[in-house]
């Protein structure tokens, strides 16, 4: 034969696997450590103000240091959301679901969040909504601690205290 | 305002991506991996200005002209770079215990091919003589690691 076989391969399977071992420092930490107890924490920036969740040791605006940890509300507003109607690999919730930014009150930007317990034509940018949690004895320290985001039923929050903390 | 930033006892966790990819080899690529499991052979392709290619592209990357006949080249040849990999991670490299990623230019070839040494790595050295390591008859499926890699003759 002085050819290769003139039937290729069609295919070849590969899986890239990628282990991380993720330290989470300080901040994160202590972040992650306070969702435990159904605490969410930000870092304080020391020339703005401004909050940041979840907390980072500098502002990326003003360069300055955040050296304050600072507890923020578990509840805020919707400030952008998008309908996710395609189901995603790997993850098992039921279509269609909403995934949206929610600026916690006391925090300077948002955090992104699922929101249910409402349908999903019924979020809105300026919604009142709320955390829920895992219940006590089930926490983790992590990111699914908090289940998802519901409603208040509060009135609309206006968008001049929201338009900045999308 | 300056105070001590609050810290925390260090907090880590292991996990793992995965990718899993179906490529379509191609007409070139499925062939030559046709070659390898099913002949046992290396094939590669004579192309204008660059002289038998392995592995084989189908096309110049000079000129872009189309590739020629079919030529099949030694499982022996010369190694032409090594990067020892001295603490290889498990999943991630193709070998969970200390390797050589190398070059082979296998004779009757010009170019270079990409590949591993397993073992006695201190001689794996640019200009070492290496043989291909088969993957037995049953296991051949298709892919590159149907040489499971070279080992260092002579």
């Amino acid at each position: 034969m002085n050819e290769p076989p003139k039937e290729g391969i069609k295919y070849v399977e590969t899986t890239v696997r990628l282990p991380y071992h993720y330290v989470a420092g300080d901040y994160k930490a202590l972040y992650l450590l306070a969702l435990k107890e159904k605490r969410i924490l930000g870092s304080k920036c020391d020339t703005t103000g401004k909050v940041f969740v979840p907390p980072i040791v500098a502002s990326p605006e003003s360069f300055a240091p955040c050296s304050q940890l600072v507890e923020v509300a578990d509840r805020g507003v919707v400030t952008t959301f998008c309908v996710v109607n395609i189901p995603v690999i790997g993850r098992n919730l039921e279509l269609p679901y909403v995934a949206a930014s929610v600026a916690l009150d006391g925090a300077a930007i948002s955090i992104f969040a699922l929101i249910q317990e409402c349908k999903p034509q019924d979020v809105h940018m300026g919604m009142r909504v709320e955390a829920v949690w895992k219940p006590d004895g089930e926490r983790q320290g992590d990111h699914e601690d908090i289940q998802y985001f519901r409603p208040t039923g509060e009135p609309d929050a206006p968008p001049e205290t929201y338009i900045n903390r999308l | 305002m300056t105070q001590a930033a609050p810290t925390a006892a260090p907090l880590s966790q292991r996990q793992k991506m995965e990718f899993p990819y179906k490529h379509s080899t191609g007409p070139t690529i499925g062939r030559f991996y046709a070659g390898l499991k099913e002949q046992k052979k290396i094939w590669g392709q004579r192309v204008a200005g660059q002289g038998v290619v392995v592995p084989p592209l189908g096309y110049s990357e000079i000129d872009a002209s189309e590739a020629g006949e079919w030529v099949e080249v030694s499982d022996r040849g010369t190694l032409t770079a090594v990067a020892l990999v001295h603490h290889p991670i498990a999943d991630l490299h193709p070998s969970a215990k200390p390797f050589a990623f190398v070059l082979v230019k296998l004779d009757g070839a010009d170019t270079a091919l990409a590949h591993i040494v397993s073992d006695n790595l201190d001689t794996a050295k640019v200009g070492a003589r290496v043989q291909a390591v088969w993957a037995a008859d049953d296991k051949r499926s298709g892919t590159l690691r149907d040489i499971e890699s070279f080992r260092v003759v002579g």
